[in-house]
């Protein structure tokens, strides 16, 4: 009978046993996983507007995503929309308080927003991030500092550079031995170049592409305006006029202006990249930001030399990327700084965004081994030091608006270019008085 | 049936403890399982249908979410009909890849910025096509294109042909960009007509990115692994969370044109609790699921619980079922064991009442029955000795000694008269020996009464065998007053002239001698006739212990005397042998040596 019982409650206390071996089990289970999705929702997050619409983006979205795993507190999203549409939605966003966290701003619109106080001075954040203001080039810190405040973190210098297609120019018998593009010096050596194309090449062939509208032929026109002796003036002292109505711009818009009219630049171009992209243009002058987005074109053989200086020195047309911290009601110090270690980040980087064309804004990355093996850029990377601003003012990105529409006119004959430099003067001045 | 009735007939037998503990068990276990098991089906099946219904609502409320989001975009669609430029662009004629005019760029390309910049940040492209070869088409990081048709096998552009003017939702496809980078997008796409004509003038095609649709899926969770994702008309997926992998096996489920509903997959050998609901705007499906594992994560707690709870409370159930068990049978054991000695002949046990209970009852009947049983003994006993006084009674009666002992008187005077002195002699004390004999009344005499009856009959042996008997008596005077019942020395001399004289073997000498040892009468009867072979010696021995018989008529004279000894005395005395063949035999008596009248008191105690 005592055997009986023992056995009765051994098996009991077995059963209980077994059972809370498996309840304890059952619990332990639910408390594992769940950790890479939390660490990554309490990462400070990022909204960040970009305006690449030319080859650009994509090497932009590379560094972004690279951040972003090498940063796991911190996640930047990246927004891109086309630059035509840009700041006014960018403008709008910071009006109505949601304006993003980081915001590319070129160095010409910088005026724009450092008025009233749309984005946030950056010496205190800077200086808790690190960043030293001194290994930037000179000329591109110069144009963020305001008052002696850094407003914006300066990510590259861009400017115009004359991409070349070697099958058309080789074609022409306008390539040298080292596949350098072989033209007489200044404004009629570059016309008749132009025109040896435009005889060797198939008619549906572009000899140089240039849009007919929007701000390529303004670049064009500022470059060699400013290559001009004595020529680069915009405005006089006091900002209260234009000065752009004179012979020498109206010899530099002359200039552009017959390359359209002798069709040495083809009507109608809208997409000038595109078509050089595609192997239908010899000649293509923009910005540099080209280069990374042509080396990925199958099938194009291109090379690249600075802006050819047509008339007595060398200028050309450059602005900056800069990345800016939009000022709103619930930017928090975190985020500020958060921001700051990005835009750091992105300039210590430069090496990256270089490989989509620009030149990098410091001077150590400039001098890098990682920068100087890239293709193209070496070529042009001293364009940098000679990159003709627009003009600091307020209004100068509409200002430069007004340039394009009366430009626009003429690219499509509606006007002469003294007509078209009358009427622009005409209208700045207006806006000017505003 | 067979092992029915074998289970019936093994517990049948089982003791009543453990059939105790067994029908406890059951009683205790069987309504709790049962009860336990339909309690939680019950509840978990509750919980499901809620967790579905809740599910269900989530879903709608996603999709109420992303369809004002939808609206928004498909409102941006109308937009054409309120800018006459774009709607005399769409009607007017054109070949394929004609440059626009100035003033057509910047109207395109104004109303373009209007739908980005009233639209929200996620419109990345706006087409636009018209009946008679005009395009306009404005690609993520692209500048407008002029020269790309509309495909006219789309499946969209056939489904949205039928729809009267209103708007198509195109899940997710990927669009390229003139650099070549693709991104996908999903679509609104609407037809565009003319008012005054009715005729159709083309189509304006809105691209968004996903993100949006992303994002919102994203601040929904169902569970830790839930998966929750939109697709379009034809099953093929718009958007997900983050991770979400379509399930191929689901969007099949989901094509028997069902609007919403909730029900359950299998998917990787899991089962899955999925809900969707058809949004009015964009036709698309929201769709949820999560491991229903995931769900009920919280019923199972609560189960093991519920089982847990359980097990210690059947565990301490049986634990006092089996105390309770062992606690009322125990009395049943002792009852068992007092029985088992009255079994073995003890009756003097009783079984001790504490309750009055069935088992209470049981205890005092025993008690009532061995009390009974012992009475019943006594009296058969008593009959059995008063049956024998009465034989003897009958036979002293036979014969009248009055008229012996007057014919032996006269024979005695005769022989007197005659001169014949041993006649004289043989006559007397005959007459003393049936005097002595037959005087049965007397129970109990002195040893000196019994000596003198003894040393008579050895005389007329003595004379019988001329001399032949060489007969000694030794005897101590402490030991004349003892008393001693009657006739116990005499029949044991008579043995020994029987079987030590008679048989012709020794010198016929037999001695007699009586001494006490530690208050113990001892007589030993001693001769040197033919003695007995060890076999008869123990057959004998065998016989004085166990045999119950009273002598009788043909009684052995030494089993008689040693009975009567017992009876008188008690088991610790009575009657042993010793003897060799040849060498004699040693009769020995052992009495209590008594010198009072004590009896009366020591036979009440033996009754």
């Amino acid at each position: 009978m005592f055997i009986h019982r023992r056995g009765t409650s051994c098996l009991i206390y077995m059963i209980m046993a077994l059972l809370l071996a498996a309840l304890s089990g059952c619990a332990s289970q639910d408390e594992e996983d769940h950790p890479q999705g939390e660490a990554r929702a309490a990462a400070v997050k990022l909204e960040f507007w970009t305006p690449f619409s030319g080859g650009d983006n994509q090497f932009m979205t590379e560094m972004v995503n690279q951040f972003n795993k090498e940063n796991p507190s911190i996640e930047v999203v990246q927004m891109n929309t086309r630059l035509d549409d840009y700041y006014s939605r960018l403008r709008t966003a910071i009006m109505s308080g949601s304006a993003p966290d980081l915001a590319i701003l070129h160095q010409t619109s910088l005026p724009q927003f450092v008025q009233n106080g749309y984005i946030e001075k950056l010496t205190e954040p800077a200086r808790q991030a690190g960043l030293d203001w001194k290994g930037f080039n000179a000329n591109i810190l110069e144009s963020i500092v305001y008052d002696g405040n850094p407003y914006a973190v300066p990510l590259d210098t861009h400017a115009l550079v004359m991409y070349y297609n070697k099958s058309y120019l080789r074609q022409a018998g306008l390539l040298d031995g080292n596949d350098m593009p072989m033209m007489s010096s200044g404004a009629d050596g570059f016309h008749a170049f132009l025109k040896q194309l435009k005889a060797s090449i198939p008619p549906d062939a572009a000899p140089l592409a240039q849009p007919s509208t929007r701000i390529d032929s303004v670049w064009l026109w500022w470059s060699l305006y400013n290559q001009l002796e004595g020529g680069g003036a915009f405005y006089n002292e006091e900002l209260t006029e234009t000065v752009f109505n004179n012979p020498k711009a109206l010899k530099a818009l002359d200039y552009t202006n017959q390359l359209y009219k002798q069709e040495l630049i083809p009507p109608n171009i809208n997409d000038s990249f595109k078509l050089f992209y595609d192997g239908k243009a010899a000649v293509l002058i923009t910005g540099m930001w080209g280069t990374g987005a042509f080396e990925k074109a199958p099938g194009l053989d291109f090379g690249v030399i600075p802006m050819p200086v047509l008339y007595d020195h060398a200028a050309v047309w450059g602005d900056s990327h800069t990345i800016a911290i939009p000022t709103k009601l619930g930017m928090t110090d975190a985020k500020k700084a958060a921001a700051l270690i990005f835009a750091k980040w992105c300039v210590e980087h430069g090496e990256m965004w270089a490989e989509a064309g620009h030149v990098p804004s410091m001077t150590k990355v400039v001098a890098s081994e990682p920068f100087n093996s890239l293709k193209y850029r070496s070529a042009y990377a001293a364009t940098a030091n000679y990159v003709a601003y627009w003009p600091r003012h307020v209004r100068q990105w509409s200002i430069v608006e007004i340039l394009i529409q009366e430009f626009e006119k003429m690219n499509y004959s509606q006007q002469t270019p003294e007509q078209t430099l009358e009427n622009a003067a005409k209208r700045v001045n207006i806006e000017l008085k505003k | 049936m067979k092992r029915i009735s074998s289970m019936i007939g093994w517990f049948k037998n089982q003791e009543l403890a453990r059939k105790l503990i067994l029908i406890n068990f059951i009683l205790v276990m069987l309504p709790l399982s049962i009860m336990g098991y339909f309690a939680f089906s019950r509840f978990a099946a509750t919980l499901e249908q809620k967790v579905g219904d809740y599910q269900q609502q989530t879903m709608k409320q996603l999709t109420l979410n992303l369809d004002t989001y939808m609206a928004e975009l498909d409102r941006l669609t109308l937009m054409p009909y309120q800018y006459e430029p774009i709607i005399a662009f769409l009607e007017s004629k054109r070949d394929q890849g004609q440059a626009l005019t100035l003033e057509e760029i910047k109207q395109l390309n104004g109303f373009v910025s209007q739908v980005f910049l009233n639209g929200r940040i996620d419109i990345v492209g706006v087409s636009l096509f018209g009946e008679s070869g005009a395009s306009y088409v404005v690609l993520p990081e692209s500048q407008y294109v002029t020269t790309y048709k509309l495909d006219e096998n789309a499946k969209w552009l056939k489904n949205e042909q039928m729809r009267n003017g209103q708007s198509t939702f195109i899940g997710t496809h990927n669009i390229q960009s003139t650099g070549g980078t693709i991104f996908p997008v999903f679509s609104i796409a609407r037809e565009l007509r003319s008012f005054d004509t009715g005729k159709k003038l083309g189509y304006i095609v809105i691209d968004v990115a996903p993100s949006v649709i992303h994002q919102i899926l994203s601040q929904v969770t169902l569970g830790n692994r839930d998966a929750i994702y939109i697709t379009d008309q034809n099953g093929g997926v718009v958007a997900g969370k983050e991770h979400a992998q379509p399930i191929a096996a689901i969007s099949s489920l989901l094509q028997d044109g069902e609007l919403e509903g909730v029900t359950h997959a299998a998917v990787n050998g899991e089962r899955q609790l999925v809900s969707f609901v058809t949004s009015s705007v964009t036709e698309w499906k929201t769709i949820g699921i999560v491991p229903v594992a995931e769900l009920m994560k919280d019923s199972f707690l609560i189960r093991n619980s519920i089982m847990l709870l359980g097990i210690i409370c059947v565990g301490l159930a049986m634990l006092m079922s089996v105390f309770l068990a062992f606690q009322i049978t125990k009395p049943l054991r002792g009852l068992i064991k007092l029985m088992r000695k009255v079994e073995h002949g003890d009756l003097l046990v009783s079984f001790p009442v504490k309750q009055w209970d069935e088992v209470g009852h049981l205890g005092k009947a025993f008690n009532t029955m061995v009390s009974k049983l012992s009475e019943l003994g006594y009296l058969l006993y008593e009959t059995e000795i008063r049956e024998k006084d009465a034989q003897i009674a009958a036979l002293q009666s036979k014969i009248n000694p009055h008229f012996l002992y007057n014919t032996l008187g006269s024979i005695s005077m005769y022989a007197e008269v005659e001169g014949n002195q041993e006649v004289v002699k043989m006559t007397n004390n005959l007459s003393r020996l049936l005097r002595y004999s037959l005087n049965g009344q007397k129970e109990r005499v002195s040893l000196k009464d019994e000596l003198d009856h003894v040393r008579g009959y050895m005389t007329i042996q003595k004379m019988r065998y001329e001399e032949r008997i060489d007969f000694q008596l030794e005897s101590i005077e402490a030991a004349l007053t003892c008393k001693v019942i009657p006739l116990i020395i005499q029949p044991i001399v008579e043995n020994a002239i029987n079987h030590g004289i008679d048989q012709g073997i020794g010198n016929g000498r037999i001695s007699l001698s009586c001494r006490i040892d530690e208050s113990l009468l001892r007589i030993v009867i001693e001769d040197d006739g033919i003695g007995m072979t060890e076999e008869k010696l123990s057959a004998i021995r065998r016989r004085l212990q166990y045999s119950k018989d009273l002598g009788g008529s043909s009684g052995n004279g030494l089993l008689n005397v040693h009975r009567r000894i017992v009876l008188h005395y008690g088991e610790l005395y009575g009657l042993s042998l010793e003897s060799m063949p040849y060498q004699g035999m040693k009769v020995i008596l052992t009495l209590p040596a008594v010198h009072e009248e004590l009896f009366k008191g020591r036979e009440d105690i033996h009754a």
